[in-house]
């Protein structure tokens, strides 16, 4: 049985930005990223309308997709909730429907008697929001026949949401509002009678000042000969839609002696009250609901604040534009919102070394995964030039794969995902079946070379006579590094390139071998570790990566490439709104 | 047991916790206690009471009013259709179940029962969030369920609702065949078996009435139960007197010669209250014309023949002659003197040729109600025809003098059905009202014992005590079941000619 109630499937239906979303999110942390007006708020929104505390709310226009308040909206969810839940407790009984692993169905009563219920057989129950044509909003419980009954506020606040949206100002969860964090950790039903008690027991009129005692003395007498109510005095009263619950709240110390309302705390501090109230309430668990959660903390309580809502066994919806809060969400399930409202999940084996070295892959406008170091630098020198203006500006991102299979887990993971993203990776003669699915998949996005490194692939087309200005670095210590690489492998004492030179009648893939690293020829184990190294003495590494790229142009090499290369660089322009350019710009 | 030693089981922690309570010991007054007790200490949830018919759904709303929002009162039919309704699609059903059951009619209730039993037995925790709503279940009249519906309770207590039977095997009254009635006997013993038991034996019903009659009754039961024969021959007890008295009607009718009768007449004089009993549908029209239509027919919840005529309707799709037909025979089956020949025949005839032909005399009357069939050939047509009719019947129109209504309110209903759109959902609205509204027999009325089950009056007249209880268990339950109606007074009227086996005389 479910412990505390969680959201298995949700569905959205022309509310606000989103024309249609569907989506089963997982029990625990759920963040939710993608780009600037994705919708990714109105996700949030969504959930918390649906779960709303109260139904005094009011729709407007702008809470219909385009608009259009005639085709009205629907917001529904799948929801597993606990034995004690008060949604058995309605006056029109509600019927659980049955989970069946990715959808709330009737129970199929038909299978083998042996059979019986399938293992993910378990009650859920469906819960909708509708805004109607006439703007009026009805919560609504839709039974296994489809027949929909009310949803009560009470089962609404039993289920609980906590919220911490992106408005300043919102506290909520401080004040004794009805179903607030406050409301539901205190429990006291007759907690607002009572105070309202008291407060009426308040003589008013004793507090006033002479004149003001006056004057009211001289209406009282006003209002008498003109024969309407007397006897006035001055209390507490309640106007239409003020609970005295919404003037209470909770108080700190500021300062020994200083109390004052946690509302005017920072914004940071505030959230991370309303979250600790919400945890220690004795209710079951309700389903979290935070919009930006880096907002108004510093990483190291955007880490806390992530971890403690990770170890919390309670649902949460998150949205998070920070690289700590996804790096500190290690065991979070990570989705991905594209601009058509398709939610893609990241899985998290395939993801989490990038999610711990590069988190920031994820909050780009288009990441670039790069196989390794080389590529990072070769692609941001050939990105400078490909794209107007600054690529990082743009939101791009050139991030380390680090490795051609750890590369493609993500690249598969992205595309599931639904991130806009591009790969840039070497052929390894591995896995080439799952790349050619990812290359259907990506198409121009995703460059692949053929057949070897990028090191290779561009060495390979050196002119012969100019092979040597390969070495050439503008520090002279590497440059001398790299003969050592070259002479090393040639068994030579003498590290000058003539002596290299003389050495080998293949200089080329002398010169492929220790700029890859290859290790084929070591005599022992002591030499193969060394070879292995040879390659950062070359162009593994950004800089590295940089200078090949650079190398590529000033060798003339590009025009050769270009037909290969070319595209994979529109790919990205025209993701960014670009248009097809027919060269890169370059020196040389 | 004492009722105290009762009481105590019942609130014990025990899952299961069987009540054999013979008619009149109390049975509605513990089950009620008991709820108000339990209502009382839960703090979610309600208490539910499951009951076969309405009449005793009112009886425990009556007993249970002061915490009618702690405890739910209903039929475990009305349970069992609100699963098949909720779950339609998965039970291969249409939406709306209990229309379904009424159209099909026959055994359509007991396929909602099994389709719906198996459900929640293989989904437990559909029965898991009823137990959550229900921590704590009574189940009445268990002898009545079938073993479907007795399934559904089983599977709710598997689901750890506490369950509190209350059943009397000798009031068993609703298996027709002898393979069912012996089964449900064996049922009863197996749920006794399955949980702590209990039985009531204090007759509590005849405290206000007649205390010896009362003690005869449970002593009666006994001889019914162990298969012996109610022994007439000593002394009877203050309140039961035996008359004899042989029918001499050929054929389907109630005829006495007048010595026999006069002390019947007696005993129904105006003004007094009596409930007179008999075995079969048949026997209370005969002895509706016997009394001379002076005592209504109670005629309980069930509207059989307008069901019947609805389903006929349905079947015509707007045929007004088939249509005709239905009307014929829903007349046949509520009155008297609308018969085949005497107007049914004409009518129908009419219909089918457009009411185009000249008529005379009462014909004239039967073309115009023809007319309204062919205009309407639907619920509708029918229901203005029989208020036309009701019209002539009043105005002493020559021709329609000796209709003679039997069964008033099912025609009653079949006229208030016009007002609706659709006739079924006419008829569950209908069947809505009727089980708000507790209709109770009148001071004076003539019911078969099955509609009289579970109803208690001062005086009970049993009529005729003849070779229609042979010595069946069944019979012995029936004629159990009649017995023990009566507070005060009990008459019995035995045949010397067609002697009842289960009286020692």
């Amino acid at each position: 049985m479910t412990e505390t109630p969680t959201i298995l499937k949700l569905k959205i239906d022309r509310f606000r930005g989103l024309q249609a979303l569907d989506w089963n999110p997982t029990s625990g942390m759920n963040i939710v990223l993608g780009g600037g007006d994705a919708g990714k708020t109105t996700i949030l929104d969504a959930i918390a309308l649906l779960l709303s505390p109260s139904n005094s709310i009011v729709l407007s226009e702008a809470d219909y997709w385009q608009r259009k308040v005639e085709d009205e909206f629907v917001i529904q969810a799948v929801l597993a909730l606990p034995a004690s839940s008060e949604i058995g407790q309605q006056q029109k009984f509600v019927w659980p429907w049955e989970w069946n692993g990715s959808n709330a169905v009737p129970p199929v009563g038909d299978e083998d008697e042996e059979q019986g219920a399938p293992a993910s057989a378990r009650p859920v129950y469906r819960l909708q929001v509708r805004g109607t044509a006439e703007l009026e909003i009805y919560w609504e419980i839709v039974q296994p026949n489809d027949e929909t009954d009310l949803l009560s506020a009470a089962v609404r606040r039993d289920i609980g949401v906590v919220r911490l949206g992106g408005d300043d100002r919102n506290d909520r969860d401080l004040r004794l509002v009805y179903g607030s964090a406050l409301d539901r950790l205190l429990a006291d039903k007759g907690l607002r009678a009572r105070i309202g008690q008291r407060v009426s027991e308040i003589d008013l009129a004793a507090h006033l000042g002479d004149e003001a005692k006056k004057a009211l003395e001289e209406l009282d007498r006003t209002l008498k000969t003109e024969a309407l109510p007397s006897g006035l005095d001055l209390a507490l009263t309640s106007s239409q839609g003020l609970s005295i619950g919404a003037l209470i709240g909770l108080m700190a110390d500021r300062a020994p002696g200083v109390s004052l309302p946690l509302a005017s705390w920072g914004a940071g501090t505030r959230r991370m009250t309303a979250l600790q109230i919400a945890a220690a309430s004795e209710a079951e668990s309700s389903i979290t609901v935070i919009d930006e959660i880096e907002r108004g903390l510093e990483p190291y309580r955007q880490r806390k604040l992530v971890k403690s809502l990770q170890a919390q066994a309670a649902q949460s919806f998150v949205t998070t534009h920070s690289a700590a809060a996804i790096n500190a969400a290690d065991k979070a399930s990570l989705w991905y919102l594209d601009g058509a409202g398709h939610i893609g999940a990241l899985p998290h084996a395939k993801i989490a070394r990038q999610q711990e070295r590069d988190p920031e892959t994820f909050l780009s406008r288009f990441a670039v995964i790069a196989e390794g170091p080389t590529e990072v630098g070769f692609l941001s020198y050939m990105l400078e030039r490909a794209i107007d203006g600054s690529f990082a500006d743009h939101g791009v991102r050139v991030c380390d794969g680090q490795g051609n299979p750890a590369t493609l887990d993500l690249l598969e993971a992205l595309a599931g995902g639904g991130l806009a993203f591009g790969g840039f990776a070497d052929d390894e003669g591995q896995a080439s079946g799952r790349w050619t699915a990812l290359k259907t998949k990506m198409g121009d996005r995703l460059f692949q070379w053929q057949g070897g490194c990028t090191e290779e692939a561009i060495i390979k087309l050196v002119p012969e006579d100019r092979l040597a200005e390969l070495i050439g670095h503008d520090d002279a210590g590497v440059a001398a590094e790299r003969r050592v690489t070259l002479a090393t492998r040639l068994s030579i004492e003498d590290k000058s390139l003539e002596a290299i030179l003389a050495a080998t009648d293949d200089f080329r893939p002398l010169l492929i071998a220790a700029a890859t690293g290859s290790k084929d020829g070591a005599p022992d184990d002591e030499a193969t570790k060394m070879w292995s190294r040879h390659g950062r003495r070359w162009f593994k590494s950004a800089p590295g990566g940089r200078e090949l790229a650079a190398k590529m142009f000033a060798l003339s090499i590009w025009p050769a490439l270009k037909p290969d290369l070319l595209p994979f660089f529109n790919a990205i322009r025209a993701a960014l709104g670009q248009a097809t350019i027919a060269d890169i710009a370059h020196d040389g | 047991m004492t009722d105290e030693d009762v009481a105590a089981l019942l609130n014990s922690n025990a899952p299961l916790v069987v009540v054999e309570a013979p008619a009149g010991c109390g049975k509605t007054y513990q089950g009620a206690h008991y709820a108000l007790r339990a209502a009382s200490a839960l703090s979610t949830g309600c208490v539910l009471i499951l009951t076969h018919t309405h009449a005793a759904c009112a009886a425990f709303a009556q007993a249970t009013r002061t915490a009618h929002r702690k405890v739910e009162i209903r039929t475990l039919d009305s349970l069992i259709v609100q699963i098949a309704s909720a779950y339609h699609k998965s039970l291969d059903l249409p939406p709306d179940p209990a229309a379904w059951a009424r159209r099909e009619g026959g055994d359509a209730y007991a396929t909602l029962a099994a389709r719906a039993g198996k459900l929640i037995t293989r989904r437990p925790f559909v029965a898991a969030a009823l137990a959550a709503r229900f921590p704590i279940v009574i189940a009445d009249e268990h002898q009545d369920a079938s073993a479907d519906q007795h399934g559904v309770l089983m599977a709710l207590r598997e689901a750890g609702a506490k369950l509190r039977v209350f059943g009397d095997p000798m009031q068993g009254i609703y298996a027709k065949t002898k393979a069912a009635v012996e089964q449900a006997q064996a049922r009863w013993e197996e749920t006794k078996a399955a949980g702590a038991y209990a039985e009531l034996e204090t007759p509590h019903r005849w405290d206000d009435g007649t205390p010896a009659l009362g003690n005869w009754i449970l002593q009666s039961r006994d001889a019914l139960k162990e298969g012996r024969p109610i022994d007439l021959t000593g002394a009877l007890p203050l309140g039961l007197t035996v008359l004899y008295a042989d029918n001499s009607a050929a054929g389907r009718g109630y005829r006495l010669s007048d010595a026999e009768r006069a002390p019947l007449n007696g005993i129904t004089r105006p003004g007094s209250e009596i409930l007179i009993l008999t075995s079969q549908n048949d026997m209370t029209e005969a002895l509706a014309a016997f009394w001379n239509r002076s005592i209504p027919i109670w005629e309980g919840h069930t509207r059989p023949a307008l069901d019947r005529l609805i389903s006929a309707n349905e079947a015509a799709a707007g045929d007004p002659v088939a249509v005709a037909r239905a009307f014929v025979g829903f007349m046949g089956s509520v009155a008297t003197g609308f018969s085949p020949s005497s107007h049914g025949n004409r009518f129908v005839q009419e219909v089918s040729q457009g009411c185009t032909g000249a008529a005379r005399g009462k014909f004239i009357h039967v073309q115009q109600l023809a007319r309204l069939i062919l205009d309407e050939p639907n619920h509708v047509g029918v229901a203005k025809c029989l208020t036309a009719l009701s019209g002539f019947r009043r105005d002493r129109v020559s021709g329609f003098e000796a209709i003679n209504i039997d069964y008033r309110s099912e025609y009653r209903d079949a006229i208030r059905l016009g007002e609706f759109a659709d006739p079924h959902d006419g008829l569950a609205e209908l069947g809505r009202r009727r089980s708000f509204a507790h209709p109770v027999p009148p001071a004076r009325a003539i019911s078969t014992i099955h509609k009289a089950k579970g109803l208690q009056c001062d005086n009970a007249l049993i009529l005729p005590c003849d070779r229609r209880f042979s010595s069946t268990l069944y019979s012995r339950c029936r004629l159990y079941v009649a017995i023990s109606r009566a507070k005060r007074s009990l008459t019995l009227v035995l045949s010397r000619s067609d002697p009842c086996p289960l009286f020692k005389v």
